[in-house]
């Protein structure tokens, strides 16, 4: 009885001593990209690769358009190898969001899950083979009551170009 | 007997913990983050040299008698620029108390665009360029806004991380004016032993 009281209790104060320690700015916001899956490109052809991001909860970041110049934007670099170029960027629009901090000032952001669809091209002498495209996403976040600096996150999945 | 007496006691801070827990997630609710005031309140705070946004220099330690409110900001966050008006206001209001507000902009971009935003949005006060360095004495500041209230002697004497109302930042000020000036208290911070100590300024002899 009173070792399991003893286990009851550290748990308790375990948890108690968590939801103290959690003050503001402690949690870093984060924004992770779910993997690609096979992406495959006939020589001479195009194909849309889609690219899952997820943004932490009680965080948003700016839309690729945000309402303002003062916004730093998302943007997606990709670098592609010389087998491939990136022929189009398609960004979601923003959802449309006032905030505490700017009750009057809609912001357009992305919160939770998000996808950016890029156009890839093979040329018709691109040699066969399975190459990586790598990048980053630049975002800069903000939670409720405040905005954190600017970050970016590699971006890399592989792409496998097939003769026609 | 004992066992169960250490028991109590752990269970009675447990309950005390989950209690304090639950009223700063309410205040969290009802009114944005706490003040982490626990590792600053009462910490000289740090000096530091850094560039106006007219190229001159600024040390904190020029300010030695005066209130300071130190607010990090950026062009980019939005919760900064609603402080910005209240900032001007409190620096009219309160400058003939011997009130100064330091801007210390975060941006990783060029003077003249923060010189530009700075202007737009009517800032009375001094902008100061900041520092990776400044970030990092005083805590690795990132979460933006981020302000700190320094009396008259350099002492921190309550950090605000994010956005709070005009009502608890002008509280805030007031708690750094009633502040008096004590030359002798003032200590060296480990920032200006690393720059070497300022020469007494005509704001802080204008001060005495």
């Amino acid at each position: 009885m009173t070792k399991r009281s003893g286990i009851l209790a550290t748990v308790v104060f375990s948890l108690a001593s968590l939801g103290l320690a959690q003050a503001p700015g402690d949690k870093q916001p984060s924004v992770t990209m779910a993997p690609v899956g096979n992406v495959q490109i006939r020589a001479g052809a195009g194909t849309s690769v889609e690219m899952d991001f997820r943004v932490g909860s009680e965080f948003h970041i700016n839309s690729h358009h945000p309402k303002a110049d003062y916004l730093i934007p998302t943007v997606l670099k990709l670098n592609p190898p010389e087998q491939l170029t990136v022929a189009d960027l398609k960004y979601p629009a923003g959802e449309e969001m006032a905030f505490a901090f700017s009750p009057n000032e809609k912001l357009s952001v992305y919160s939770g899950d998000f996808t950016i669809n890029a156009v890839l091209k093979a040329p018709a002498n691109a040699a066969a083979g399975s190459y990586p495209v790598k990048g980053e996403l630049r975002f800069q976040a903000c939670d409720h009551s405040a905005c954190y600096p600017p970050r970016s996150i590699p971006v890399q999945f592989q792409v496998t170009v097939v003769k026609k | 007997m004992k066992r169960n007496a250490l028991v109590f006691v752990v269970l009675v801070a447990a309950i005390l913990g989950m209690l304090a827990a639950g009223k700063y997630l309410d205040r969290t609710r009802k009114h944005g983050p706490l003040k982490m005031v626990g590792n600053v309140k009462g910490v000289q705070a740090p000096d530091f040299d850094l560039a106006t946004l007219d190229g001159r220099r600024v040390k904190l330690s020029d300010f030695r008698g005066k209130a300071v409110l130190l607010n990090f900001w950026a062009t980019w966050c939005p919760p900064c620029k609603i402080e910005m008006p209240w900032f001007e206001d409190m620096q009219k209001q309160y400058g003939k108390d011997g009130l100064v507000v330091l801007g210390v902009a975060m941006d990783d971009t060029e003077a003249p665009k923060i010189a530009e935003f700075a202007h737009e949005m009517g800032v009375n006060y001094q902008v100061l360029l900041g520092t990776d360095q400044v970030s990092d004495d005083y805590g690795n500041v990132q979460y933006l806004p981020t302000t700190f209230y320094v009396d008259r002697n350099g002492i921190i004497v309550d950090k605000a991380a994010g956005l709070f109302s005009r009502e608890e930042i002008e509280n805030d000020i007031k708690k750094i004016l009633v502040s008096s000036y004590n030359p002798g208290t003032a200590q060296t911070s480990r920032a200006s032993v690393v720059h070497s100590p300022a020469p007494a300024t005509h704001a802080a002899k204008a001060a005495q």
